[in-house]
């Protein structure tokens, strides 16, 4: 390949003291191990080559050699290269340089880190908590391994994170962690100047339930992609197809044509549920009920269909390590493409009579607006990108399971705002349906479904697999472990970098539009947060304790 | 533009009428392959501990009362119903029912709970290992016999020998108190 040549030669010639090695795993995946005093320039220069920063993978090496592990992975869309930039820092001064000024994306890994691993990021623009709540005590870093999986420090109280400082003339309208629009439990601090907003703060995380340290711990290979289905609510055969990829890559296993294409039939039936189901959520967030029942109603057969499939409408526990469980048999082909016809049928009915509704134009064009630059420079990923006129898709541009004999489109719209969105995801539910045809139609009829493992999976092997869930890339990391089951698993979900990108979003937009751009994004996240008393008079707010709230809520009448 | 979109949104609510299912006045029956609330044939379980190895829920546990007589307890209340038990068993003992309406005032309702005689083996010892031929599948990392069954914990020591000092210890075995609990 050209471009693995290229990249090496690049990163070889510019900083011929700090490349230790260069791996490259496959055609596809190399992996480039650095000294820490260079992590910014050469992060940097990958960025400048064409690469796209993904994630940050950090583990706890002490054991070994007495070092903490930071990985920073990059992606080069063209030439469709995954590239991990491997680094490492010694236990008694986990010290590097933040890469985060430069990619501002970079951010929560970074802070992820410093929460649980105790890493020290210098130059980081906000090294604020992140993931662990605010009662957990100082020094205490989960994800080391001298921690046990199921400590439980004792609560605290008059604990708070502190919201960034409001900008002058503003107020603070606090959305969530319960509010009518959102559906998950999470926090925005939202400040406004009159209706027009002009920043946020997030905070979120709270109800991080630790499953990557209790899968490294407690669990073997093939029962992970069951927790990892469970990971999302909606796509989560995404994540276990994910979690195998990695793990098949890192232990070189090849599984069969037949299996492959049934995963791939299995995340697009996921993709065409999840999207119908977001534009269910849409619609109601703008007010718009019809839509809402309407979608859902077209939604409904495909998880019957699942149920019919696999023995479950939503959580398909299709995937583990070397293929699949079940098989798709000639009548369930008949059956899906009765199933998936229909839907074709009756979306078509929904989007002729939608898209030349002025009430939804009115409400979401030129709402949440992102320049394609900035969309770049914060790497955001999946139809929020493709909306704001960047042409990326993992299932294109770095083909996994079957994607490689598919033909199809990759809708980009160039009005980066909401409406958008709204029409990439619905071009996409017609490119699943024909995606699906064309894998029943291509499907090889014979081969084992599952490839069964001679031999014990090498340990401390790399592996990154991603796969374009119907929110975006999903990313995972693999380091393969010694007792059957992974060292380190490290998953990035889509709404990890899109998330950060909402602020941007929400700037100068109307307080009444937040719901819709919060939800164009399609959000998955999980947190908790506290309850806030604001002063508008002085802008100021107050954290309520516990104590002062139920009196508060006693004495009033 | 407003008045054709909305001529359209009504024939598209009208055409397909009233779709809501009247369930649970009418009954609903679970598909053919549906992964119910699994079921264990006790003439056929061979007590190997292969579903208590895979089980992603850790909801099978196992516990020897002696050497002759072995404690199978399935605790459905933390089930996932992945049917993974059923896809690992050598001997077919396992199967995943269609029933579904689970919901009980009574969390022993959901339990299973099987005594098993344990014949003396001459060979191996390992029933399951000796079927299992996917290497990923092999019984390698929880050990068995000494799962706390009255705190529903599993205790993830492995020990070839039966072990009186483990079992005696794994009395009281407690889970992770919360904290204000």
């Amino acid at each position: 390949m050209p471009g693995i040549e290229e990249i090496k030669n690049g990163l070889k010639k510019g900083f011929k003291d700090a490349v230790v090695s260069v791996e490259e795993q496959n055609p596809t995946r190399m992996f480039v191990d650095i000294k820490s005093a260079k992590v910014r320039d050469v992060s940097n220069a990958i960025v400048a080559m064409g690469g796209r920063y993904l994630v940050s993978v950090g583990y706890d090496n002490i054991a070994r050699d007495g070092t903490l592990g930071m990985i920073h992975t990059f992606g080069f869309d063209r030439d469709g290269i995954y590239l991990a930039l491997r680094t490492s820092v010694p236990e008694s001064k986990p010290e590097m340089d933040s890469i985060t000024p430069d990619i501002p994306n970079a951010g929560w890994s970074e802070r992820e880190y410093m929460d649980l691993l105790g890493m020290r990021f210098s130059g980081h623009p906000k090294p604020k908590r992140l993931v662990l709540a605010d009662d957990w005590p100082e020094g205490v870093h989960p994800l080391r391994k001298d921690i046990p999986w199921n400590l439980m420090p004792p609560a605290a109280e008059d604990v708070a994170y502190q919201l960034d400082e409001c900008p002058e003339g503003c107020s603070i309208v606090p959305l969530g962690p319960y509010h009518p629009t959102l559906h998950e439990p999470e926090h925005f601090a939202i400040y406004v100047d009159g209706e027009t907003v002009k920043g946020c703060d997030y905070r979120g995380f709270m109800t991080h339930r630790g499953i990557e340290k209790l899968c490294q711990t407690q669990l073997t290979y093939n029962e992970v992609p069951f927790v990892a289905e469970r990971i999302c609510g909606i796509c989560g055969s995404v994540h276990a197809t994910s979690y195998s990829q990695a793990v098949e890559l890192a232990g070189g296993i090849k599984i069969s044509r037949r299996a492959e294409y049934i995963r791939t039939i299995m995340l697009e039936i996921e993709r065409i549920h999840s999207h119908l189901l977001w534009l269910g959520v849409a619609g109601h967030l703008i007010g718009f009920d019809t839509v809402f029942m309407q979608s859902w109603r077209i939604r409904e057969p495909v998880m019957w269909l699942g149920e019919r499939i696999t023995g479950n409408r939503k959580t398909y526990g299709m995937i583990v390590i070397g293929g699949v469980r079940r098989d798709i048999t000639d009548e369930m082909k008949d059956d899906i493409r009765n199933v998936i016809g229909t839907i074709e049928k009756e979306l078509l009915t929904v989007q002729k009579a939608i898209q030349g509704d002025t009430a939804i134009h009115r409400r979401t064009r030129g709402v949440g607006y992102i320049s394609t630059d900035d969309t770049k420079l914060w790497s955001l990923v999946g139809p929020v990108a493709r909306a704001r006129n960047v042409d990326i898709d993992v299932r294109r541009d770095y083909p996994y399971a079957a994607y490689d004999e598919m033909k199809f489109d990759v809708p980009v719209f160039d009005s980066n705002d909401v409406w958008a969105t709204v029409l990439v995801r619905l071009v996409e539910t017609f490119e699943a349906i024909k995606i699906i045809r064309q894998c029943l139609d291509k499907m090889p009829n014979d081969g084992p479904v599952l490839t069964e493992l001679d031999a014990p999976i090498p340990a401390l092997k790399h592996g990154l697999a991603a796969v374009e869930a119907p929110r975006g890339e999903v990313v995972h990391y693999v380091i393969t472990g010694e007792k059957n089951a992974p060292e380190r698993w490290r998953v990035r979900a889509p709404t990890y970098p899109n998330l950060q990108g909402v602020p941007l979003m929400l700037l100068n937009n109307q307080l009444a539009d937040v719901p819709i751009i919060i939800g164009s994004i399609d959000p998955c996240f999980s947190c908790t947060d506290r309850m806030e008393v604001v002063d508008l008079r002085s802008g100021a707010a107050k954290i309520a304790s516990q104590v002062e709230l139920e009196e508060l809520s006693r004495n009033k009448r | 533009m407003w008045l054709t979109s909305k001529i359209k949104q009504v024939f598209m609510v009208a055409k397909p009428g009233v779709v809501t299912l009247q369930y649970p006045f009418e009954p609903r029956p679970a598909p053919e392959n549906f992964r119910g609330q699994p079921y264990w044939d006790h003439h056929k379980c061979i007590g190997c501990g292969g579903c208590a190895a895979h089980c992603p829920a850790r909801t099978i546990l196992v516990r020897d009362l002696c050497q002759e007589l072995r404690v199978m307890v399935y605790d459905g209340s933390r089930c996932t119903y992945c049917g993974r038990c059923a896809d690992v068993c050598p001997e077919d003992a396992i199967t995943m029912t269609a029933s579904y309406e689970l919901a009980t005032g009574s969390k022993e309702d959901v339990n299973e709970t099987m005594e098993l005689f344990m014949a003396t083996c001459q060979r191996c010892g390992r029933c399951y290992d000796h079927e299992i031929t996917n290497a990923i599948d092999r019984m390698s990392r929880i050990g068995f016999k000494y799962d706390s069954l009255e705190m529903r914990a599993v205790v993830p020591v492995s020990s070839e020998q039966f072990d009186m000092k483990l079992y005696e210890k794994t009395e009281k075995i407690k889970r992770p108190e919360k904290a204000g609990e």
